[in-house]
């Protein structure tokens, strides 16, 4: 991806601009300290300065060095991937921490007593470690990395959310941690972060002058005597490094890292050093002013909303005023896929695949388990099971099918293979709705929750296309919009599942991703929703040939280029929100899809996106047959074994090399 | 009450014994009953009705504990995600069922006829609801005397209790689980744990600012607001906010922590029904009457 250059605006002075925020931190942090409730009883005056200084103070530095860490984090990792919107998260550190803090609380507590940082770190690494790897045969192509990544993070976090909901306990801690609280009670956490951002900083000073070289290509880097692979590598870990020790901290702060450099290329800083410098600065502040506002919004009852998801609320607009402001660039030209073959005869293929899905539906409906053991449902017995298979089979084929259809066609258009559907921020904003039904609601019913879901899904939709329309559609905005949109949804839903409550859980089921709620009529809803919105795809396959060619291309052959492209990102959008209620965020099934059919040879817009259809409706088939049977009679989420179904194969083909991705 | 007019005159027709002629009373044994919900699970338990299935047996016995469940009954795996296959071939006459689980009632209703008993509404105190829901069971079961057995046995013991408890009587608690070594949830006055300490004499030191499912995570410092409060934490303590806090300058400075006002209670389910709040009530009679037991042990978290 190319790199994001910001013009900078004429009237916007950096270094004013960062002084006036200091101020505006310190006038809030004044506040902070200056409301502070009095205390009552004997031991009042010692206790109000054992606050301030075991609570107040260590959390503004906390609040201040984990910005700085993530910002010089995400600054070295959009350098160093030349990927604007890379960031901590997108390398699957958030999500690998989380997953190790989840099996050591559910298998080894003794490990946590032992160290929690520790954990959570080792989980950091070791989900960079696989990132690193799946990448290696390729290079650490950029690219490369982000798939990597994804498909990590979106691994761990669906096992994750299946052992929070086996297990109740402790759960609460990992809400917290999973939302960001920045509350303090001493100083450690501060030093720990501070030392290692000390340390990292002074790593990147002497890395400046082969960051400088990385703006370069690799070829014209290697010819100055770099190291290429080595630099990299070496700069990987380091960004890994201090947003891992933040992350083992205090939890889940996602947008710092991505917002901060961001802010920086903005502000005018063009040259590694000076985003360097100006990333961390402006991580601190953001963080430090986000959690002063938390604490003065804060009721007796505690804060509103954790400081992580808070910043993850306030940067996703940010994000979006800021979008107008990038220049446009031309949609990235499609990769040649090389050796990859094309199939001569697409018709007959995509007859193979529909026999083979509709073998996996057949073994789903017959093969079972029982109270006995395993059974074969024949007679009056499938009868009765029937009305319990059937909908699932039907919910999960035409979710899988939504959900392969929705990510060939983001990918077409955005030439990023990272467009799994969940980028568009409609998943994210089906779960807002669905937060917000179930914290209303005392006893909402599925049909609220559906209505819930498709509301949030339609007004996030509603925003991701306003803002498309005004951005005139560029890949790259349209990306960053959808994933600030999705950052601000995800960021809402920390923060309910931190509140705790039963709701949480129904929202956790969501996350995790499972069709077992899925009743006769919602199940015939989904299968005609899924026709209607297949359907088009038959008519508009051509655009999906002719627009990844470029707009000049597209409009020179006739094809309405502003027209044609909100139609397919209406199309994926909708595809995307329908089956987001039934089976959750997690879009594996979206990135594996058109992945295995692109490797298969389906070449030609129309079949690309029936064949990733196909492909997707056989593996979530498959995933929710094995969801229902493996721990029977407990069920584990349909989206965790997508992700266990589908993912290795998905990195087995990136780590062979084999899977060419445009 | 809180079915409403829910639950039909034919959901009940379709139980075919539940309301046979009172002399012909139905022996409650042939009635097959399940449940998904925890809170009418120990309910049914602690009347003495063992039903065919139940949500979520692994977890119960860990964090609700009593009743002890019997092993006839059958798992029928997450009370999010109940196997409805599995609860098919238990074979159930009637499905207990609360607002929680509201959305998938269509689907229990193909199963069997269901009757909602809600015990957790926002706004309404439990403990009567609890009360209710074990009557309506009873109604519903032909066991009214079991029920009403079960309520007064809760609330005699309550009142026990309550004298047992006569010299901390209006004396401020404050009822906590503890979420890492730097946040804290809280039991609110709308919470059963509330309502309970009401019962037995005390005072919910958070007052009723807060209900428990719509509080987030508090800030360990917010404790020094509370220094006259005695501290009631449930398990489970996380071991890692056992071992910080054990060393934690602000924690051990804090009045009740350094005075031993404390005591960790075994793990009571936050969301149970009328056996949870007997057991909430013995537990914490027994933590407060042994409390210079605690000031010799250190107020240990373990």
């Amino acid at each position: 991806m190319a790199e994001l250059t910001l013009t900078r605006p004429a009237r916007l002075r950096p270094l004013q601009a960062g002084l006036a925020l200091a101020l505006f931190g310190t006038v809030l942090f004044a506040l902070v300290l200056a409301r502070q409730p009095a205390l009552e009883g004997p031991d009042a005056t010692a206790l109000e300065q054992l606050l301030l200084w075991h609570s107040l103070l260590p959390r503004a530095a906390t609040a201040l060095l984990a910005g700085a860490a993530l910002g010089l984090s995400g600054a070295l990792l959009q350098r160093v991937l030349r990927n604007p919107i890379a960031d901590p998260s997108t390398l699957g550190i958030a999500a690998g921490a989380q997953l190790a803090l989840t099996l050591a609380i559910a298998f080894a507590p003794a490990l946590l007593a032992f160290s929690r940082e520790g954990t959570a770190f080792a989980g950091g690494i070791l989900a960079v470690a696989l990132v690193l790897a799946m990448s290696w045969r390729r290079g650490f192509e950029p690219v490369t990395v982000v798939v990597a990544g994804m498909t990590l993070s979106l691994m761990a976090g669906a096992m994750s959310a299946a052992l929070i909901l086996a297990r109740g306990d402790y759960v609460f801690s990992l809400f917290i941690w999973g939302a960001g609280a920045l509350h303090q009670q001493n100083w450690q956490p501060a030093l720990l972060i501070g030392t290692r951002l000390a340390l990292g900083a002074g790593a990147a000073l002497l890395l400046l002058r082969p960051l400088e070289l990385m703006m370069l290509d690799d070829a014209a880097a290697r010819s100055l005597g770099m190291a290429v692979q080595g630099m990299r590598l070496a700069i990987i870990a380091l960004a890994v490094w201090l947003a891992a020790s933040v992350v083992s901290q205090v939890g889940v702060i996602g947008f710092v890292g991505l917002a901060a450099p961001a802010f920086a290329r903005l502000g005018g800083a063009r040259r590694p050093g000076a985003v360097l410098l100006a990333a961390p600065l402006i991580g601190a502040l953001m963080l430090w002013i986000t959690d002063s506002l938390v604490q003065l919004t804060a009721s007796g009852g505690g804060d509103l909303i954790p400081t992580g998801a808070a910043v993850g609320l306030l940067g996703g607009p940010l994000l979006l005023w800021l979008l107008p402001r990038l220049p446009a660039s031309a949609p990235q030209p499609l990769r040649a896929t090389g050796h990859a073959r094309r199939l001569r005869r697409p018709g007959r293929a995509l007859a193979l695949l529909a026999a083979g899905a509709t073998l996996i539906a057949i073994l789903a409906l017959l093969a079972g388990r029982d109270l006995e053991g395993w059974a074969l449902t024949t007679g009056p017995l499938l009868a009765e099971l029937a009305v319990f298979r059937i909908p699932r089979i039907v919910a999960a084929a035409a979710a899988g099918g939504l959900l392969g259809a929705a990510g060939a066609i983001m990918q077409r258009l955005t030439g990023n293979p990272l467009a799994g559907p969940e980028v568009l921020g409609v998943s994210a904003g089906a779960g807002v709705g669905l937060a917000l039904a179930l914290t209303l609601s005392p006893a909402p019913s599925a049909a609220l929750l559906l209505a819930a879901s498709a509301g949030g899904a339609l007004g996030a939709l509603a925003l991701v296309l306003l803002m498309a329309a005004w951005t005139g559609f560029a890949a790259e905005r349209l990306l960053l919009c959808g994933i600030a949109l999705g950052c601000t949804g995800f960021a809402l839903l920390s923060a309910v599942f931190a509140a705790g409550g039963p709701g949480s859980f129904r929202l956790l089921a969501w996350m995790s991703g499972s069709t077992d709620r899925v009743g006769a009529n919602e199940a015939w809803m989904l299968a005609a929703a899924a026709l209607v919105l297949l359907l088009p795809v038959a008519v508009l396959g051509r655009w999906l040939e002719i627009l990844p060619l470029g707009a000049g291309v597209s409009a020179a052959l006739g094809v309405p280029v502003g027209a044609s492209q909100l139609a397919l990102t209406l199309l994926a959008a909708l595809m995307t929100g329908v089956a987001a209620f039934f089976v959750g965020p997690l879009s594996l099934v979206g990135l594996i899809g058109p992945h295995l059919a692109r490797l298969t040879g389906f070449a030609s817009g129309r079949s690309f996106v029936f064949a990733s259809a196909l492909i997707g409706a056989g593996v979530l088939l498959l995933a929710d047959w094995l969801a229902r049977m493996l721990a029977f009679p407990y069920q584990l989420p349909t989206g965790l074994l997508a992700a266990l179904v589908g993912g290795p194969y998905l990195i087995w083909l990136l780590q062979r090399g084999g899977g060419r991705h445009g | 009450m809180r079915s409403g007019p829910g639950l039909s005159r034919r959901a009940l027709l379709a139980a075919p014994l539940a309301l046979a002629a009172p002399g012909a009373r139905a022996e409650s044994a042939a009635l097959r009953v399940a449940t998904v919900d925890w809170a009418l699970l120990e309910t049914l338990l602690g009347m003495g009705i063992t039903p065919v299935a139940a949500a979520e047996l692994v977890l119960f016995r860990q964090v609700a504990v009593e009743p002890p469940v019997p092993p006839s009954v059958i798992d029928i795996g997450l009370r999010g995600a109940p196997n409805f296959e599995a609860l098919r071939l238990a074979r159930p006459d009637l499905i207990f069922s609360s607002n929680y689980y509201a959305e998938m009632e269509p689907t229990l209703r193909l199963i069997a006829p269901v009757e909602t008993l809600s015990i957790y509404r926002t706004g309404d105190p439990p403990f009567a609801r609890a009360e209710a829901a074990a009557a309506r069971i009873g109604a519903l079961t032909g066991r009214e005397e079991a029920a009403g057995a079960l309520i007064a046995r809760v609330n005699a013991q309550i009142d026990a209790e309550r004298g047992d408890l006569a010299r901390h009587a209006g004396r401020p608690v404050l009822v906590l689980n503890l979420g890492d070594s730097r946040h804290f949830r809280v039991f609110g006055a709308d919470s059963l744990f509330g309502e309970v300490l009401v019962r037995l004499g005390l005072a919910n030191a958070w007052g009723d600012r807060t209900s428990y499912a719509a509080s987030a995570p508090i800030g360990l410092e917010a404790l020094a607001r509370f220094p006259e409060a005695f501290l009631v934490i449930l398990r489970p303590v996380p071991p890692d906010a056992a071992r910080v806090l054990s060393t934690s300058a602000l924690w051990n400075a804090l009045p009740n922590v350094r005075d031993h006002r404390l005591a960790v209670l075994d793990s009571v389910d936050p969301f149970g029904g009328l056996p949870t709040a007997a057991r909430f009530a013995r537990l914490l009679s027994a933590a407060l009457r042994a409390e210079g037991d605690a000031a010799r042990q250190g107020g240990s978290l373990g």
